[in-house]
């Protein structure tokens, strides 16, 4: 992904600050596709053509994997246990406000 | 934990317990109670959802034709009460999240990072930082996108399979998922929570 530059900001000439030159539309493109990219729901050649672009674009290659990071620690977020007291508890609200009706 | 009010009428008296009942709480309590704590970020909200769960299920488990998992059946009818009970509050309205949003401005943007690297995923969790940062960026996500991630990345359901739970099509799904996935992206990595030490598990770098 390169920097998003307006137009009166954008210098054709010049390479961006990162040291590569592509459009800013492809980092934008890839980015709408990369949970589609993680969850491995791409076509081979769109991950192909995904790698070749992250192999150009530093800042897409640590975006995509902040976001991977991301999955990963959200998949492996604990819960807090129940107790026997708690469940014993809740079984007994839900029974009397049923038979409450 | 609050008295519970039945939202729904029975279609049939329910005076006594079906044994069904006690199995169906007995085999998925933990589960939907896991659910609700992800949804709700807090236990007491939880144990409410719970609750409001299983009495839904309670009242309709005779009606109950098995076109589903018993599971998913339960995920759906704890994911409408979610819906319901927020509605109850009357909170603000939800802040829809676009992707143009999550589009970097600047360099320093693109190169945050999460802390993990070299690490399992159970390491970085000892973190009490990141795993505060977390709790909380969930807590900040609006409801329909955190459903979404909690039903996909958290409870390991395919799209599909969410789009069945919360009423959506598949896209639908994949678009709150991915809007949700760069919410929390963004949330995490802008909070520049310090790196771990990979030797010491829990400690952090100054």
């Amino acid at each position: 992904m390169t920097k998003k530059k307006t137009a009166t900001q954008r210098k054709p000439s010049q390479p961006s600050s990162h040291g590569h030159s592509h459009r800013q539309g492809d980092c934008v493109a890839l980015l709408r596709q990369l949970s589609a990219y993680i969850d491995d729901e791409l076509p081979s050649d769109v991950c192909t053509e995904i790698r070749r672009h992250m192999g150009t674009c530093p800042n897409c290659e640590i975006f995509i994997a902040s976001l991977q990071h991301t999955v990963t620690l959200c998949r492996h977020r604990t819960t807090p246990p129940l107790t026997s007291a708690d469940r014993k508890h809740m079984r007994r609200a839900i029974l009397d406000a049923a038979n409450a009706q | 934990m609050r008295a519970i009010t039945p939202t729904t009428p029975p279609r049939q008296p329910a005076r006594q317990k079906p044994d069904g009942f006690d199995r169906l709480y007995r085999d998925h309590v933990d589960l939907i109670y896991r659910y609700a704590y992800r949804l709700c970020g807090e236990t007491e909200a939880a144990k409410d959802l719970v609750q409001e769960t299983f009495l839904n299920a309670y009242q309709g488990l005779k009606n109950f034709r098995g076109d589903a998992r018993v599971s998913t059946w339960l995920y759906t009818i704890a994911s409408r009460a979610c819906i319901r009970m927020r509605r109850k509050r009357k909170g603000q309205p939800e802040h829809e999240l676009s992707i143009e949003e999550f589009v970097p401005t600047s360099e320093g943007e693109f190169r945050l990072q999460i802390p993990i690297d070299g690490l399992s995923p159970e390491e970085a969790l000892q973190n009490k930082e990141l795993r505060k940062a977390l709790d909380q960026a969930i807590e900040k996500l609006p409801q329909k996108y955190r459903m979404a991630l909690v039903l996909r990345d958290m409870e390991g359901f395919s799209a599909k399979e969410v789009g069945t739970i919360m009423g959506l099509n598949e896209r639908a799904v994949k678009s709150r998922l991915h809007r949700a996935r760069l919410f929390m992206r963004r949330e995490l990595s802008a909070r520049g929570i310090t790196h771990h030490d990979g030797h010491k598990p829990g400690s952090l770098h100054s």
